[in-house]
């Protein structure tokens, strides 16, 4: 498999990106194909030391991603790991998955990606960063680079052996980390299946089992599930992301398992709080909360004309 | 949180919020506010969650609300997220699933037989025919074939007060969105208030449900329209396709579904207020 052009410098393309700016389409293709190359070699369930920086769902809130490298320290200083949710929802899903797909390639050992729930063709096509993409370069081919790029990020991380960190949750299918091993990760997200629980599963702290969902598709997991799923693995916590928090993040089951949230004011209209998880050397775990990005103002106006729900409304005779 | 891991100020921005403290305006008797907060935080939730008896929808605006009132009369009507939740069925008898539900269902019985229980089965698409909270002392609506008078709305009065007001909003697990806004317009002589209730469940079902007030500041009439349109995701998908825009763009937008789908319930009623 070809390496990067020679003519891609990934240090001027971060840099780039940190000034928000699109990167040409026969890089995202190059960059892409060598982020698969790396990632095919990533287990299912990727070891990794503390101390990282821990960041929830981002949802192409770009601004709000450049918080939380000012707030929690920049790349290599601080090594990261991201849960997953990278597209989608917000203005700015080519930029944000752009620049993490960047920095996975300059520091693969100091950053991590996890896949979450909308880092799939399916849900793409109908939550924005399809029709972003195409906007953004009058074209869907770096909608097809990063989709089929997105078939090969990691489903789950270990830190330091005891917190098993993941997109949405358990899976009934699921008991041990060797069984998230041998899981045919390299595809589309299936609707069923282990896979499909780790990245969509929600934690219920009401229940002790599984649950099914009233939607008649998928599982909550509850709080003997937690307990067991650490027994058996030798592990203390769990810890994922997927769930809208207002203060940032929520623990639950005596603290066995977090969630974190990263999506401050979440689609420039919810006002919630958001929040990055430090996991220092000797295993303590402190949220870093903080609130959306003073930059998000300047494009209020677009927000606006996407969202059309803001505090300052745009005033029309609707009928 | 306990003492290893302290409760943390936000490092970033203060106030950034969209967060509006009550706006108001007053015009001839009659008085109109509304109010704009962050979404609920984990307490209140919970509170809701019991009193309600169902799990309020992800982004919950429980502060929210749009009101207005006619202070002579001491008749009022309000939007507020608690009431319209209370009319979402809270049985399961209108439950709907979602696309894949049937290849997922399959796909587990053999392996998890043992998990069989829906968690307090409800309308997870949190449909509602809400039109409004009335004041303990409103005159009754009653029945009219008087229609709001649009050609009175078309005119390009000039606006004296304009707001919109999310109340809730949920991703369905992103298999489509369930969302309830409410907009309102004063101008010189009247008002127009649309709350409207949307939501696409992918693949399976578009639903709108409008409520409209039309208060005439002059005469005092309110008339209060309710209309519910609701149609098969494909069938709109198919009618869409044939105007060669962004379809997928065509499906998140009320507006332009409010147009191609059919009525399936019309209601009009109006009162009168004393003076």
């Amino acid at each position: 498999m070809p390496g990067l052009p020679t003519s891609i410098d990934l240090d001027e393309c971060i840099e780039r990106l940190y000034r928000k700016e699109l990167l040409a389409e026969p890089v995202i293709e190059a960059v892409c194909a060598k982020a698969k190359e790396l990632l095919m070699k990533e287990s299912n369930v990727v070891h990794i030391k503390a101390p990282v920086t821990v960041v929830g769902d981002i949802h192409g809130q770009f601004f709000d991603l450049l918080e939380i490298f000012r707030i929690g320290g920049f790349c290599p200083d601080t090594n990261y790991l991201f849960l997953g949710d990278y597209v989608d929802r917000g203005l700015f899903s080519v930029e944000t998955i752009s620049l993490l797909v960047c920095l996975k390639l300059r520091y693969p050992h100091r950053v991590h990606l996890i896949r979450g729930n909308h880092e799939s063709r399916g849900v793409t096509q109908s939550y924005g960063f399809y029709t972003e993409c195409a906007r953004k370069y009058g074209n869907a081919n770096v909608w097809h680079y990063f989709t089929d790029m997105f078939d090969y990020l990691t489903l789950s991380v270990v830190i330091n052996d005891e917190i098993f960190c993941v997109h949405g949750g358990l899976s009934p299918s699921i008991h041990s980390l060797d069984q998230i091993k041998i899981i045919d990760r390299f595809r589309e997200i299936p609707h069923e299946g282990p896979m499909a629980d780790l990245v969509w599963s929600d934690p219920d702290a009401e229940r002790d089992e599984f649950s099914l969902s009233p939607r008649g598709a998928g599982y909550t997991f509850g709080a003997q599930v937690v307990r067991k799923f650490l027994e058996v693995n030798s592990m203390s916590h769990i810890l994922r992301a997927h769930q809208l928090c207002n203060e940032g993040y929520q623990i639950l089951f005596d603290d066995r398992l977090s969630t974190v949230w990263s999506a401050p004011n979440y689609c420039y209209r919810c006002g919630n709080l958001a929040s990055v998880l430090e996991v220092s050397d000797n295993m303590e775990r402190f949220f870093n909360i903080f609130d959306a990005a003073p930059e998000n103002d300047v494009h209020r106006n677009e927000q606006q004309a996407q969202q059309n729900r803001d505090s300052q409304p745009v005033i029309d005779y609707f009928l | 949180m306990d003492a290893k891991h302290p409760a943390a100020q936000p490092a970033g921005h203060a106030a950034a919020y969209p967060a509006k403290r009550p706006q108001e305006i007053s015009i001839q008797g009659f008085r109109i506010s509304t109010q704009k907060l962050p979404i609920l935080k984990a307490d209140p939730i919970e509170e809701m969650t019991k009193s309600l008896g169902i799990t309020p929808p992800e982004m919950i605006f429980g502060d929210n609300y749009v009101m207005i009132e006619h202070e002579k009369s001491g008749w009022g009507i309000n939007f507020n997220s608690f009431d319209a939740l209370d009319r979402v069925d809270k049985t399961g008898q209108s439950m709907l699933q979602v696309a894949y539900s049937k290849e997922w269902q399959k796909s587990r019985e053999k392996t998890h037989e043992g998990i069989k229980e829906i968690v307090k089965p409800f309308d997870w698409s949190y449909s509602t025919d809400y039109q409004g909270t009335l004041s303990p002392k409103a005159q009754p609506f009653t029945e009219t074939d008087k229609p709001i008078p649009v050609e009175l709305l078309m005119r390009p009065d000039p606006i004296l007060f304009f707001d919109e007001v999310v109340l809730y909003e949920d991703e369905l697990a992103d298999n489509g969105i369930a969302m309830l806004s409410c907009k309102i317009r004063v101008m010189p002589g009247r008002l127009l208030l649309l709350t409207r209730f949307f939501m696409r469940l992918d693949n399976v079902l578009i639903r709108l449900r409008d409520t409209r007030v039309y208060v005439d500041f002059e005469t005092r009439e309110v008339i209060r329209e309710y209309q519910s349109k609701e149609s098969e995701y494909e069938k709109v998908r198919q009618t869409l396709a044939s105007t060669r825009d962004d379809v997928p763009a065509l499906m998140r937008d009320a507006n332009k579904l409010s147009e191609v789908l059919p009525v399936v319930e019309r209601r009009c009623e109006r009162v009168v207020l004393d003076n």
